[in-house]
């Protein structure tokens, strides 16, 4: 509550010397609301208590129902004076006492006559209330009286029936959709706000006729419109309307023109608008982009913050897509890094860190690491991100940004800022081998004085998968075993899993760990203590250097090759007998999607978060359902699996996607299958694959699912042979056969009868691009160099008309399916002319290199030069084999 | 939708606030957040001056008028830039009615009318009058003098 500013002098002047709501009180108030049944009402008075009702409810201060009630009735009295300004406040009382349906009745006909009162702002305010508290029933008795208002002569009318409108549509969309020709009506009024709200309605109306919509776009683009707002609202549905047209044509995208002239309007907002919609823009060219970054770019010089932001936010989005557009504006972007808007200021650098090159890595750092100081954490977080994917980006980078992750370590921050560095440098050092080495001792150094438990036992099992695989495993030692001696018993306990696995997979250490593991017998923790008794007895050799039999290694160390929501289950429903827990009754199949699955495209695993910390890859995940499947247990292993594709369209029936599983001489697919019918189960699932256009192909068995219920994704699989070690394409046509039955959705029931059906699904197609592992190399240079040209192969393409070089370079590396390495995936505007560095595994485990030289021939035409280089002669014409059918 | 309208005093007490689909348990945190906001940025900042700020994909514009500071926060269509619609029909609303930037008992001896406009610019979340003249003579519940 506001604090009043008492003072005692009285002759100081009267404003600001104690507030008018000193000292209110709810029930005070409440009392002097008996005013309003007053037989002669004072309006001035009844004002003023209206005001402090207000005031109490604007504080967050609640009426019981009973008090609530009271005062409604009593508010209701309030009709009977003809004092304007009391009226009003009548009108909006009522509003936020927001009656309840058994009380509105006491108003229902007050307010009704307001409605038709020859006074203009009676009518606006009745509607507005009346729609603010009135259920279906009373809507149609008024529904006449509302159709009219829109179309009234007053402007305030009509705008208060219409945004009646918008919030009725939400609670009875049938009577509202019935006024569309007096809405229609309305968005033609030359009243700037009623055309603006019968628009904004209008769309609302019609949002699923894509017709209708498209009509109103094209009629309203050419003519005018009033008001700023209302263009945006224009603009709004235009873009939909083009992204429904799907048209990608460049040149004559409709709609285009009138979006570009919306970049000259004298409105900040329709600029600001047209530019987000262009970049929005499905497959936007750069032509296409220019204005609207060209604008966007003079707004990050405005004085006004909201516009800074506003730009340098779009421009932000920009980057990820299209880096290179908006590297011209880099410039006014570092001079942002300063502003004292630090949401500005950290766009500004997350911006940069895309656009940047890798030549101006190192400047970007220094500035950044000034400005790291005085932001608050969730900024932190988003640059430490933000540099993440700069270093997997530029690779050869990594020691600046790993040197920078570990500074910003060691400075002071909250668990989520810590947690993001950690994960970041988890990141850097599984997919940059140069960095492992200096990022474990990093990360060594940080538990040495880490005050987050969850954050040093993480990376204590980290290092215990990766420190026993570098070049000198017995310098971690130290960093692990000071957490006995000076942490808590949960990372003392971790600590000491540590130990014994470096024992386990070193045998030169083992000696030495036992020695150490021996004197954590006597820590005062039981856990610490049980560990390491466990370890001690079960590793063997007593302490001579000899090797960990591999049964105890998996024993300690290996997964449980159970799904962990299963194992939740089985235990949750385990009841304690004489009969022990049985790990082997665990269901093994995943019920849901593998994880992996439902992680954005293109997104990195999250470090430390996924349990165990070793990565689990989808390959990882994918293998080890396979592996639980007896069928499959002869195909060897698991080569490559691709990601899902969908077979059927959003939103249908059934929803089936498929990952296809590469063996060296067989081929799996997956058929991740939804029931999205809540009154229907689905038994004995299969898909029916047609493989006559796969000539190399045959296929040796189909599991069905057995039954599939509403919602409960299930996987039925269909496995091929395949000619050992040959990368064979083809195309497959699948259909899905089940059986249905219905469901009593009430009783949740299944009759017993079930009708045989099929649905037809999209098709399949194995690619050559399939038998390829996207594996980088974090130095293309020298991975080409050792590599040797012994197999190199080399030979020139036309690649024909393409619609620019970017789509013809991404349309290679999508054919390979190899890693691009460097960042050469992203073509310079404009460019002429660009080079490629590919890297990756073949099937039989061939490491591939691939050097492509673009060049832009004649207008359009684009001619490319491959080198490859690989381990096998064969391999390396097969990928010219690729290339020259492709 | 605008999520919320928040006013408050230049400790920090909250004055005026009124909130749009936003689940009542989520209130103290938002107006705690958006008074701390105001305290870390808004000194020495000019009358009028609008500072923003995003959290995920909800947006808050703020300023300071007189001795008040007022808050508005919104999603979807309601960005920074709608948002700094809204905050300006605010602003010029509230230096109508008080005839200058306010000292809060300024501003508290207006409340009433104050209230009254908020009513008319935001309703249920929306923006709906935006001229402060036409603001003026609603809530006297008189015809826009357009008309």
């Amino acid at each position: 509550m506001a604090q009043p500013l008492v003072k005692k002098d009285d002759d100081r002047d009267d404003e600001a010397e104690y507030s008018p709501f000193l000292g209110i009180e709810k029930g005070a108030v409440l009392q002097e609301a008996r005013v309003f049944n007053d037989p002669q009402l004072d309006p001035r008075r009844c004002s003023q208590v209206i005001t402090k009702l207000l005031y109490l409810l604007n504080q967050g201060e609640s009426f019981t129902k009973v008090e609530a009630t009271e005062v409604f009735f009593a508010v209701t009295k309030l009709f009977q004076s003809r004092d304007i300004g009391l009226r009003r406040m009548v009108y909006l009382m009522i509003k936020e006492l927001s009656p309840s349906a058994d009380e509105v009745i006491i108003v229902t006909s007050s307010l009704m006559k307001d409605m038709n009162s020859k006074t203009d702002m009676y009518r606006a305010n009745a509607i507005r209330v009346l729609c603010r508290i009135t259920d279906g029933t009373l809507l149609t008795q008024i529904e006449r009286y509302l159709k009219q208002a829109i179309v009234d002569k007053n402007p305030v009318v009509a705008s208060a029936a219409l945004v009646s409108g918008i919030h009725l549509l939400q609670t009875n969309p049938e009577i509202v959709k019935r006024w569309s020709n007096e809405v229609q009506e309305a968005v033609q009024s030359r009243a700037a706000l009623v055309q603006f709200h019968a628009l904004a309605l209008l769309h609302q109306i019609r949002q699923n006729d894509r017709l209708a919509v498209s009509k109103l776009v094209t009629s309203l683009t050419r003519g005018t419109v009033r008001s700023p707002l209302a263009q945006c609202l224009l603009i709004r549905y235009t873009s939909q309307v083009i992204r429904e047209s799907g048209s990608t044509q460049t040149g004559d995208r409709p709609f285009y023109d009138f979006l570009e002239g919306c970049l000259r309007h004298k409105a900040e907002m329709v600029i600001f608008e047209a530019a987000r919609a262009i970049t929005e823009l499905n497959g936007v060219t750069s032509r296409e982009l220019t204005p609207a970054i060209t604008v966007l770019q003079l707004f990050l010089s405005s004085s006004k913050p909201v516009l800074r932001f506003a730009a340098v936010r779009t421009l932000n989005k920009v980057a990820m897509t299209h880096p290179m557009a908006v590297t011209n504006c880099n410039i006014d972007m570092e001079s942002l890094i300063s502003d004292q808007n630090r949401s500005i200021a950290t766009l500004a650098i997350t911006t940069l860190l895309k656009t940047g090159n890798e030549s101006s890595v190192d400047r970007l750092m220094k500035q950044i690491t000034n400005f790291m100081s005085d932001i608050a954490d969730e900024f932190k977080i988003v640059v430490v991100e933000a540099i993440r994917s700069l270093c997997l980006k530029f690779p050869l980078k990594y020691r600046s940004l790993m040197n920078f992750l570990s500074n910003i370590l060691r400075e002071e921050g909250g668990f989520e800022y810590k947690k993001a560095i950690v994960d970041s440098i988890v990141i850097l050092i599984r997919d940059i081998p140069d960095a492992k080495e200096s990022g474990l001792l990093h990360l060594c150094e940080f538990i040495e004085d880490c005050e987050f438990t969850y954050l040093s036992t993480q990376i204590l099992h980290f290092l215990g998968i990766e420190g026993p695989k570098t070049s000198d495993p017995s310098k971690y030692i130290r960093y692990i075993y000071n957490r006995v001696h000076l942490e808590n018993a949960t990372v003392r306990a971790s600590a000491v899993s540590t130990l014994a696995k470096f024992g386990a997979l070193v045998d030169s250490l083992k000696p030495r760990i036992f020695v150490l593991l021996r004197r954590c017998l006597f820590d005062s923790d039981d856990e610490v203590r049980d560990r390491a008794t466990l370890y001690i007895n079960t590793l063997g050799g007593d302490g001579s250097v000899v090797e960990t039999d591999k049964d105890v290694k998996d024993f300690l160390f290996g997964s449980l090759d159970l799904p962990l929501v299963n194992l939740e289950t089985s235990l949750k429903t385990y009841e304690p007998s004489e009969e022990p827990f049985d790990i082997n009754s665990v269901p093994k199949e995943v019920k849901s999607q593998p994880l992996a699955e439902k992680k954005a495209p293109g997104k990195k695993p999250t470090g430390l978060g996924a349990p165990p910390a070793a990565p689990v890859s989808t390959v990882d995940a994918y293998e080890k359902l396979l592996s639980s499947i007896p069928e499959f247990a002869n195909f060897g292993k698991l080569f490559k699996s691709s990601a899902p594709v969908e077979l059927t369209e959003a939103e249908t029936e059934y929803s089936v996607n498929a990952v296809k599983h590469i063996f060296d001489s067989n081929v799996v697919f997956q058929y991740n299958c939804t029931n999205t019918i809540p009154d229907q189960l689905l038994e004995n699932v299969t898909v029916i694959v047609d493989s006559s256009e796969a000539e190399e192909f045959s296929e040796v068995l189909s599991k069905p699912v057995r039954s599939l219920p509403y919602d409960t994704p299930g996987q039925t699989f269909v496995a091929f042979e395949k000619p050992e070690g040959v990368p064979a394409v083809g195309k497959f046509s699948n259909m899905l056969k089940f059986i249905v039955k219905e469901v009593d959705p009430t009783t949740g029931e299944t009759e017993d009868d079930g009708v045989e059906d099929e649905y037809q699904l999209e098709d399949l197609e194995v690619v050559a691009a399939d038998y390829m592992l996207k594996v980088g190399v974090s130095n293309f240079r020298n991975a080409w160099e050792s590599m040797g040209d012994d197999f190199e192969r080399v030979d020139e393409y036309g690649l024909g008309p393409r619609e620019s070089l970017a789509e013809a370079v991404s349309a290679v590396i999508n054919l390979l399916g190899m890693q691009p390495c460097e960042g050469t995936e992203a073509v310079p505007n404009n460019s002429r002319s660009h080079t490629c560095l590919l890297s990756g595994v073949y099937i039989g485990n061939v490491r591939v290199l691939a050097r492509i030289s673009f060049g832009v021939d004649g207008p359009k035409d684009v001619a490319m030069k491959l080198a490859v280089r690989s381990e096998d002669e064969g391999v390396s014409d097969a990928i010219h084999e690729i290339v020259a059918s492709g | 939708m605008i999520l919320a309208v928040v006013f408050a005093n230049s400790v920090g007490n909250i004055l005026v606030e009124r909130f749009n689909g936003v689940p009542a348990e989520e209130r103290l945190h938002w107006r705690s957040f958006l008074v701390k906001l105001g305290a870390d940025n808004l000194k020495g900042v000019k009358n009028e001056e609008l500072l923003v700020a995003c959290h995920k994909s909800v947006y808050v514009v703020y300023t300071i008028l007189g001795d008040v500071s007022i808050y508005v926060v919104g999603k979807d269509e309601y960005d920074e830039l709608g948002l700094s619609e809204v905050i300006f029909v605010i602003t010029s609303a509230v230096k109508d009615v008080c005839g200058k930037p306010p000292t809060e008992r300024l501003f508290l001896d207006k409340y009433g009318r104050i209230c009254l406009c908020l009513d008319e610019i935001v309703w249920k979340g929306y923006l709906e009058n935006t001229e402060k003249d036409r603001i003026r003579r609603l809530i006297r519940l008189k015809p826009p003098a357009e008309f």
